[in-house]
């Protein structure tokens, strides 16, 4: 699905990440763990093209046949309104504050799909209620919601618009522990209904342990060892991966 | 919840509008010289004590100036602005002449500020780094520097002495009844001046709004979601907009500050040169109706702008102060 190799990334002559390569497998939860400052979230950037300005990425991450490094900045547009959606840590900002729900719902789902107004209204009410969500929020704004609800937001419109890969982003570190696990379970659902596949970055090895099939462990902008869960959990390799395994418990 | 919002902003600015009357009815009285030999003007040598005396009675001049203010106020209340001391006419007759010219330069240049700095603030804005971008701080900085009695003085002499193409001052021909055309060519001048001196900073305004808000974390959320361009430029620019607004609101007052030395230079028979005439004549009444009208107008042009933020900003008409 989504092959890393040699992805560096340089932010003014200091190297974020250095030679990272990694795979994504179609139709699994694939999780990439390390401590902050490792260097993730900016490989999430790199892959979906909004590195800040003056970061640099060299390498390849091939994503259904097209090296996402190297496209232009169009191709990129396109590839991520048709195969990708990416649901970001926080959740609170990552709506437009003055702008009503149903706009914004639409344009992240229903306008990506090419629904009309009508088709996305009927569609997005079972979703949000499914996911105990009111359709009243939609006439809402997003001040008036709480960040659990506008994660829940988010992911309805990742259910909406079945993307190829989603991404998600430490999806869970801005809500308590009963949404968390909630939010995991609304991946997993994901991910074995509809089998889309997903990346889920996360700081928290309960997570990984919870919701992912394949694990990528970074540290300090390297990838240190990758593998299945179960076999990383029963024998890491590298020491940091240990480290990391006995601070769980 | 709305006419509840409508109604405070109507009292607020009523409280401003009696603040500002009677801090200028108290200046006013403060300021040296004395009204009864101004009256006389060039003839005021030939006055005698008793005969000052007599025309300060006449005037009520000699009346506690609290107690002036208390009979002024309780008669404008009712409408009456009292007479000039100057012309003899009623107050309100004359700034009703002079209403038109100021509405039309304060609406003609307003309009064309804002829509010249929404159409520069935007584009530079959006582009960060570009030459647009790049320009635009320089230019406004450049010309909101320029004194705009100086840009008036440099236009008259190339416009009018040189070219003899514009007239230098005044605001419709002697004698003729002045059709459309015949104001527009007076009015070219002065809001030439105050659209120049002042579009480049309102521009500037927007400009830096719109690129804080372009950091903010939801547009690179939309962004890295596939989200149109032109969505995700509609989005910022309304709320780039709010303090952009705030900003001309906060301008405003200063704006009609600027704009009466402009009237002043160009003769434009408006408010402000009214304003000044008065002060120079101390033509009292005349001078608190002027006031008190652009006080207004100032009040009023709050107003509005208040309320398209009230239209633009959902979280004021929810009440939210997050």
């Amino acid at each position: 699905m989504l092959k890393v190799d040699h992805l560096s990334i340089e932010i003014g002559g200091k190297q974020i990440v250095d030679k990272s390569s990694f795979f994504v497998p179609r139709g699994k939860i694939t999780s990439i763990i390390g401590e902050s400052g490792s260097g993730k979230s900016m490989t999430v950037s790199a892959l979906l093209g909004i590195l800040p300005p003056g970061a640099k990425a060299t390498g390849k991450a091939v994503f259904n046949g097209k090296n996402l490094i190297a496209v232009s900045d169009k191709e990129m547009g396109e590839i991520r309104k048709a195969h990708l959606f990416t649901i970001f840590q926080d959740a609170a900002n990552s709506f437009n504050s003055s702008v009503k729900m149903r706009h914004q719902l639409y344009e992240f789902s229903g306008r990506r799909t090419g629904d009309s107004s009508q088709q996305f209204q009927m569609k997005m009410k079972a979703i949000l209620d499914e996911l105990g969500l009111s359709a009243e929020i939609v006439e809402q704004y997003p001040f008036e919601l709480s960040g659990g609800m506008l994660q829940r937001c988010m992911i309805a419109c990742a259910l909406y618009v079945e993307p190829d890969l989603l991404i998600a982003d430490e999806p869970t570190s801005a809500l308590d522990m009963v949404l968390q696990q909630e939010f995991i379970g609304l991946l997993k659902r994901l991910n074995e209904k509809q089998g889309t596949t997903i990346l889920l970055i996360t700081h928290d090895l309960d997570i990984v342990a919870e919701a992912a099939h394949e694990m990528i462990v970074m540290r300090q902008g390297e990838v240190v060892e990758t593998g299945n869960v179960m076999t990383v959990f029963e024998r890491p390799e590298h020491p940091y991966t240990r480290r990391l395994l006995e601070s769980r418990f | 919840m709305t006419v509840k919002w409508i109604g405070k902003r109507m009292v607020m600015g009523m409280i401003v509008l009696l603040i500002v009357s009677f801090l200028s009815f108290f200046i006013m009285h403060a300021a040296p010289g004395d009204p009864a030999a101004a009256f006389y003007g060039g003839n005021a040598q030939t006055l005698n004590a008793a005969e000052k005396e007599r025309i300060s009675r006449v005037f009520s001049l000699d009346r506690p100036v609290i107690a002036q203010y208390g009979t002024w106020l309780a008669e404008t209340v009712k409408g009456n602005f009292g007479v000039s001391y100057k012309e003899g006419r009623p107050v309100s007759t004359i700034l009703f002449e002079r209403l038109p010219n100021t509405l039309l330069l304060f609406g003609v240049t307003m309009f064309f500020i804002i829509v010249g700095s929404i159409w520069l603030g935007t584009a530079a804005g959006m582009k960060a780094g570009s030459v647009w971008d790049k320009g635009l701080s320089t230019v406004s900085i450049v010309t909101s520097s320029i004194p705009a009695f100086w840009l008036g003085i440099l236009f008259i002499s190339f416009f009018a002495v040189n070219l003899g193409i514009l007239p230098s001052s005044g605001s419709g021909d002697i004698g003729d009844e002045g059709g459309f055309w015949d104001k527009l060519r007076y009015l070219i001048m002065p809001a030439t001046v105050i659209i120049l001196t002042h579009v480049g900073i309102y521009a500037r305004f927007l400009q830096e709004s719109i690129k804080v808000e372009s950091r903010n974390y939801y547009v690179t959320v939309a962004r890295a979601n596939g989200i149109a361009e032109r969505v995700i430029r509609k989005g910022i620019l309304r709320n780039a907009s709010i303090p952009y607004l705030n900003y001309i609101g906060m301008t405003i007052p200063s704006f009609f500050g600027g704009s009466i030395i402009v009237e002043s230079l160009f003769s434009w028979a408006g408010l402000g040169q009214l304003t000044v005439k008065s002060v120079i004549t101390k033509d009292f009444p005349l001078l608190m109706g002027g006031i008190l009208l652009t006080g207004l107008i100032v009040v009023v042009s709050l107003f509005v702008i208040d309320l398209i933020m009230y239209v633009v900003n959902p979280r004021l008409r929810k009440g939210d102060v997050r």
